[in-house]
């Protein structure tokens, strides 16, 4: 998992029918140096992310600001699939989502050096 | 798997169901020469890592091992662990 910033959204017409009616987000992953020391939510002291962006699936209907986590792989199908219809097997065609919306980080940007 | 610090903390309130329960880890990613490469990591843990322990951290399957070892553990929504707290290395 990641943690990133919500920065947009990609909509298509053309999918896999099984990825009809998912949101998907554009976010770009907090680096090291971009997160201060006891940061809070968006908006608050955290500077801006910098690097690649990532599309993510949305189910927890986040939006551009948020801070969010990002899962990749089967776990990131894992909470799709569960959103979508419970149960359900992880057939997603999707290998990125937002699995939750940030209230709180806290770091110490010292112990990584 | 990758080596890394521990640096931090991360709390939500809205997330999927399957993050209940899960303290989650931010992690400094270290490179080749074991300085740290920028990249941060957020990981399930369930060794009681501290702010400052250097870790392994396993992704994947790898990953969900850590938290239910074995094959019946594909529901499990975790993609990244805490595998190790490293005491040294040569």
């Amino acid at each position: 998992m990641f943690l990133g910033r919500v920065t947009g959204t990609v909509w298509s017409t053309v999918k896999w029918p099984q990825a009809k009616g998912l949101k998907l987000l554009l976010v770009r992953p907090y680096r090291l140096g971009d997160v201060a020391p006891g940061a809070v939510r968006a908006g608050g002291e955290a500077s801006e992310p910098t690097d690649d962006l990532v599309v993510c699936a949305d189910t927890l209907d986040a939006g551009p600001g948020d801070d969010v986590l990002v899962a990749f792989g089967h776990a990131a199908r894992v909470a799709v699939s569960e959103k979508l219809a419970p149960g359900a097997k992880p057939d997603v065609p999707i290998d990125a989502a937002v699995v939750a919306v940030v209230d709180r980080v806290e770091i110490d940007r010292e112990a990584g050096r | 798997m990758i080596r890394g610090t521990v640096v931090g903390q991360v709390w939500a309130t809205r997330k999927a169901r399957g993050l209940d329960g899960q303290t989650l880890l931010m992690i400094a990613a270290r490179d080749a020469d074991g300085n740290p490469s920028g990249r941060l990591v957020v990981a399930a843990d369930v060794l009681d890592a501290r702010t400052g322990d250097e870790v392994t951290v396993a992704f994947g399957s790898g990953a969900r091992n850590v938290l239910r070892p074995g094959a019946e553990n594909r529901d499990l929504l975790c993609d990244a662990a805490v595998a190790a707290i490293v005491e040294g290395e040569g």
